[in-house]
């Protein structure tokens, strides 16, 4: 099929499934539901697909929605970003019916679902103003109702609250910047923007380039606009948050992509540092966070929010170099941020995934309440360790990579670049380096914690291993992560497509991605495939050694753990998740501001003898406490004054309104 | 004909930089009073090293003797008046500044690439090894007003100064390629006379506060 | 693939089974200079290798409630070790996994084993696990922007992280490690590399007192074989780090890209007599150290940083203006 057919497929499929869904009867509705999304990304797999190789030609539906029209087309950026979503989307719906057979999910958003995996798809199809920002409030809308499908927990609604102002306060961000664009333009269509960028003054092109920044870091999660990621996500129904935090978040980094490298670009130095800064920001705070939060899906989602800022140092680093004509740099490093949005895809999805079959089996997020559920639920186990490795960005696992891209795109700006490339490099070298290593504290923890040692609580002790649809999804997701992580080589021509057709990194050979990956114009090499069995090999020979006088050892013996000879452990005398975390949590003192009482109460006969120690720690958002609030108040400041002038009088409501026409008369005329 | 080859020429005028600024972070990271005697005493010969250094391959006699002075003076003798102090100074640690080790030495490393980035306009304007070290020396006189802004001992914030003092002394003999003799005992008198002074001052101080944290300065306000 | 030559592939073989073999020899060498400067005879340095072999003798013990993660550690950190010392040029620049993986790539796969060893701490499920796997998890993750500037600061000169050219390049021209840049980068290095492998001042690998240990807490549970393969490790771990250290800046006598017989010979012969004198350089400087309060290894390792950042800015701003 053409590419033109499967995107009305997957226009109409959407709304048909929505209605399929609505109409179908209570009892098959959730298989169904997942067979439709999974049968929809499916289909968007292969129109991504089909983009990346023949692209989309440009096509113009006038009725579709009145006075502007619908116009479409795509190249290799869209398919990229297509297939990640449709492939996500495939996951999910194969996940999903296990997951809802636990947790009842409402009919509107079993049906909503589908409306949002097509608007996701349709989004990087999207070529003149109009059409893009329809189809991202579409996003934006189905993704805010799927957000609030738990909606009788107050936490819910709260998380709801902030996420339907933050992403609409994006969206006007997005509309200003796009309107002010094609304003200037004199065009709405993505072509002739692309085409008059150059002709725009320097001062409207930064103020499109800082607003859209502002629309899409929201959607990314970047700083300071993260704080709604991490509330909303972990509130979603577990596969809703992989699909939120696989897919939705990339398109935040998609409308960087078109609007601020493709169309507006290529842009001053300052827009390459901007990206990078913010970037390194995100990625060291959301870290941080990550390694000290206790609940296990929030401790994803701060994750989300790490790896976008990973993206974006990338996609800075990219136009940086190439602003500094460091080509090859600027390759690697864009190779990178393209090639980690897969990778994180992927990883994320299973680690979401893998987390929802732990909340369906034991109705526990809390990371200090489980522990021990290797033994009970051992598939899930290894399918979270499975993300937990590709998260940690570890040789072996599908994050390691694209890290090592992002570091070797860093460390080669050639020392002529100028002193800003000189001092912004290894700044950011060392915040991907910190994030790098916090992030493996995180995941130690998520895993360590979550899944080793002893249960924590009754739930986790007696929790069943997920149902058969639900390993499978998470298995798909598996094999993505395992195959991303040996052999990125299948992503290669793709991302060779891709990088031809952005104007920071055309016209040079981009890095190759066979098994040997070489960076050509830098003298660096990798083969995760190498090391995968380089180490595979020392496996054996170190099984082969531990072996060494097996035939006279007599047989195995259970043994009891060391309690300094005192009387048996028990399960509460394991490190929690807490206590794992505070050393880190003692370290970063001052940035994440602990609220911290330890409160000791003491025998009446001896102060030396304890009758009872209480501690309790809270970790706040710092920056949403700092910035937030502040901002809020002013807010609330001038909503004072303005509800001055609310009397209450019918007739002063309709002085002002007169005086509003008069004012639109004097101005219009 | 030069003594010894450009290239030995530059590489040793980096090294005496680069260990010029090494001791003054190292001066940052360590709070042991004595370390930080030791540091001053050895980042003073590394100061010397310079006007050896270029005194050498320029042939300049006078200074090569400006550096032996140098070396005497900021070596030996400074090094050795603040030492005189300590015997009345407890604890001999100065821990509590007003910001953490951590945060300090990462503070030193943002003024260091301030300090490259600020003196690009003077390397480029005459760029020889000398000049190229300079941004070092920029970067030790940053380091030694960090000590001084943030540490709370007298002894410590007169270790800051003499930090200070080193970096300007470097500049003035990467950049100008070497002053006069005189200026150079002139100004290391000056120097001499401030430590002696700061020292009757501690003195003063310990006798009246019983310590020489300048926090208690502050009730001299009141 | 290019640059793969028979000798290359011998020479990495040997420094592997060098490596696997005098790992134990090393460790007691440090013992050993350690016991002598405290007046102690010392028991020998091949002691370590009869404490190996008594424990592989053993009978296995398997801790109640613990996982295959638990068995499998000690697997995981000795094979990605036995990686390492493959991939690190220790007797040849032309190993054949040197285009394999980089220095980065070492780095992860240090990390690797430690989150493995962490992992097993935690599936114990006891206190003093949970403890070694939080403070060592902790040190790791603060050592890592450290060793990562080291290596941005080494690879300047070169333009490469791969190990075979930084090597290669110091051995060619050996005044370049003459310059503050390599020099600031050596000390910072080093100190990574003591934390790295839990050496003093960061952890003391000979204490007894459960509370102050960080990678014997961890490895608390372990017994007999399981715990034989432990020791191998950590001792190969910092056998491969000394390595490391001693050839990035002082690679005098590693044999090239195609070595013959004799250049290998010579090779086994330099670098074995390098790692024990620097073996017993620091067993020696053991003495006159403590161990430093956890909470003060931050400012260790943050201090290794900012030597880190100072090479890499020295690099650039000195080789801008110079080349």
């Amino acid at each position: 099929m053409s590419a033109a057919a499967l995107t009305a497929v997957v226009a109409v499929g959407g709304v048909v499934a929505c209605l399929a869904v609505l109409l179908a009867p209570a009892r098959g509705r959730h298989v169904l539901a997942g067979a439709l999304t999974a049968a929809l990304g499916g289909i968007g797999v292969a129109l991504g697909a089909t983009v990346i190789t023949s692209g989309l030609a440009p096509a113009h539906l006038g009725w579709l929605i009145p006075l502007a029209g619908v116009t479409v087309a795509g190249d290799a950026t869209s398919g990229l970003f297509i297939v990640v979503t449709g492939a996500v989307a495939v996951a999910v719906g194969v996940y999903s019916p296990g997951y809802t057979r636990h947790a009842r999910q409402s009919r509107a958003s079993l049906a909503t679902v589908p409306v949002f995996v097509a608007a996701m798809l349709l989004l990087p199809l999207a070529a003149s103003v109009t059409t893009f920002l329809a189809a991202w409030e579409l996003m934006a809308l189905t993704s805010l109702v799927l957000v609030l499908t738990d909606h009788r927990r107050p936490e819910t609604r709260q998380a709801g609250l902030t996420y339907a102002v933050m992403t609409q306060l994006g969206f006007l961000a997005l509309v200003l910047a796009l309107a002010t664009f094609a304003a200037g333009a004199h065009t709405e269509s993505f072509a002739g923007m692309q085409r008059a960028a150059s002709t725009l003054s320097p001062g409207l092109r930064a103020a499109v380039f800082l607003l859209s920044l502002v629309g899409f870091g929201s959607k990314a999660g970047l700083l300071p606009l993260h704080a709604w990621l991490a509330r909303a996500h972990p509130e979603a129904p577990s596969p809703v948050s992989a699909l939120l935090s696989a897919a939705m978040v990339n398109m935040g980094i998609y409308g960087m992509l078109r609007v601020d490298v493709a169309l507006l670009g290529p842009g001053p130095r300052w827009w390459g540092l901007v990206l990078v800064l913010v970037g390194a920001a995100t990625a060291v705070y959301a870290v941080l966070q990550a390694s000290v939060a206790n609940d296990l899906k929030r401790l994803l989602a701060f994750s989300t929010s790490e790896n976008m800022g990973l993206i974006t140092v990338g996609l800075g680093a990219a136009l940086l170099l190439s602003a500094a004509h460091n080509r090859f740099a600027a390759q690697v490093a864009m190779t990178a941020a393209l090639l980690h949005v897969a990778n994180h895809a992927a990883f994320k999805t299973l680690g979401f995934l893998a987390a929802g079959s732990v909340v369906a089996s034991t109705g526990v997020r809390d990371l200090d309440r489980l522990g021990g559920l290797a033994r009970r639920m051992p598939a899930t186990t290894v399918l979270f360790g499975v993300a937990a490795l590709g998260a940690s960005a570890l040789p072996l696992g599908a994050g390691f990579v694209s890290e090592w891209l992002l570091l070797q795109g860093l460390i080669h700006t050639l020392p002529a670049s100028g002193v800003m490339l000189a001092l912004a490099m290894p700044l950011a070298v060392g915040a991907v380096a910190l994030t790098a290593g916090l992030g493996v504290a995180a995941m130690v923890k998520a895993f360590g914690v979550g899944f080793l040692a002893r249960p924590r609580s009754d739930e986790a002790a007696n929790a069943p291993e997920a149902g058969a649809s639900m390993l499978a999804g998470a298995s798909i997701a598996a094999l993505a992560c395992a195959v991303l992580a040996v052999a990125p080589a299948i992503l290669s021509r793709t991302l060779t497509h891709v990088l031809t057709a952005l104007p920071a990194t055309s016209g040079q050979q981009p890095p190759r991605l066979g098994v040997l990956l070489r960076l050509p114009g830098i003298a660096g090499s990798l083969s995760p495939a190498l090391l995968a069995l380089a180490l595979a090999g020392a496996v054996l020979v170190t099984v082969v050694v531990a072996g060494w006088g097996s035939r006279r050892r007599p047989a195995p013996r259970p043994a009891v753990l060391w309690g300094c000879g005192g009387p048996a452990l028990t399960p509460r005398m394991q490190y929690t998740s807490s206590s794992f975390a505070e050393p880190l949590q003692r370290v970063f003192d001052d940035l994440l501001r602990p609220d911290t009482d330890v409160d000791v109460s003491h025998l009446s006969e001896s102060r030396y003898l304890l009758a009872k120690v209480s501690y309790r720690s809270v970790i706040v958002d710092a920056i949403e406490q700092r910035v937030y609030r502040p901002v809020l108040r002013a807010i609330a400041a001038v909503a004072d004054v303005v509800r001055r002038g609310h009397t209450g009088s019918i007739h002063v409501y309709l002085a002002y309104g007169a005086l509003g026409l008069l004012i639109v008369l004097m101005v219009a005329q | 004909m030069a003594l010894i080859s450009e290239s030995t020429y530059t590489t040793a005028l980096d090294l005496a930089a680069g260990a010029l600024l090494l001791m003054a972070v190292l001066a940052v990271w360590r709070r042991h009073l004595r370390t930080l005697i030791r540091l001053l005493s050895l980042q003073g010969a590394a100061l010397a090293a310079i006007p050896i250094v270029i005194g050498t391959h320029t042939h300049d006699l006078t200074l090569v003797i400006v550096g032996a002075g140098v070396l005497v003076l900021r070596g030996g003798l400074l090094p050795w008046l603040v030492y005189r102090m300590l015997p009345g100074e407890k604890p001999l640690s100065d821990r509590e500044s007003f910001v953490n080790v951590t945060a300090s030495l990462l503070a030193v490393a943002v003024l260091t690439g301030l300090a490259y980035a600020v003196s690009r306009p003077i390397v480029a304007l005459d760029p020889t090894p000398a000049t190229r070290a300079a941004p070092a020396a920029i970067a030790v006189v940053l380091t030694g007003l960090f000590i001084l802004v943030t540490r709370r001992r007298a002894l410590t914030q007169i270790v800051g100064f003499l930090v200070l003092d080193n970096g300007i002394a470097a500049l003035a003999f990467l950049i100008t390629a070497g002053f006069p003799l005189i200026v150079e005992l002139g100004a290391s008198i000056d120097v001499m006379l401030a430590v002696l002074i700061l020292q009757v001052l501690t003195g003063r101080m310990r006798v009246k506060f019983g310590g020489t944290d300048l926090d208690q300065l502050r009730q001299l306000r009141d | 693939m290019s640059g793969v030559s028979a000798g290359g592939v011998i020479g990495a073989v040997i420094q592997v089974v060098l490596v696997a073999a005098g790992a134990p020899i090393v460790v007691g060498l440090t013992r050993q200079a350690r016991a002598r400067l405290e007046g102690r005879a010392g028991s020998g340095v091949r002691q370590p290798w009869r404490d190996l072999r008594k424990l592989l003798g053993k009978q296995r013990i398997r801790p109640e409630g613990t996982t295959i993660v638990f068995a499998a550690a000690p697997i995981v950190l000795a094979a990605t070790t036995l990686v390492i010392a493959a991939i690190v040029p220790g007797v040849t620049t032309g190993s054949p996994l040197d285009r394999a993986g980089d220095l980065f790539s070492v780095v992860g796969l240090l990390l690797l084993g430690t989150v493995a060893l962490a992992l097993a701490g935690l599936d114990t499920g006891t206190a003093f696990g949970g403890m070694g796997a939080s403070r060592e998890t902790m040190i790791a993750a603060l050592a890592e922007p450290a060793i990562l500037m080291a290596v941005f600061g080494l690879s300047i000169p070169v333009h490469s992280s791969n190990l075979a050219a930084i090597v290669g390049a110091t051995a060619h021209h050996p005044a370049g490690i003459a310059t503050p840049g390599a020099a600031l980068a050596a000390v910072a290095l080093g100190i990574v590399i003591l934390a790295e492998s839990g050496r003093l001042p960061v952890d003391n690998p000979a204490t007894h007192l459960e509370l102050t240990m960080i990678h014997e807490a961890m490895v608390l549970e372990y017994a007999g074989p399981q715990l034989a393969i432990v020791e191998w490790a950590s001792a190969m771990r910092l056998t491969v780090l000394l390595t490391l250290l001693v050839n990035l800046f002082a690679p005098f006598g590693i044999a090239g890209v195609r070595p013959g017989a004799l250049g290998i010979l010579v090779a086994v012969l330099a670098i074995t007599a390098k790692v024990v004198v620097l073996a017993a350089v620091l067993g020696a400087g053991e003495v006159f150290i403590a161990k430093l309060r956890l909470f003060r290894v931050p400012e260790l390792l943050a201090g290794s940083f900012v030597l880190g950042l100072l090479a890499v800015t020295t690099s650039y701003f000195l080789t801008s203006t110079g080349g």
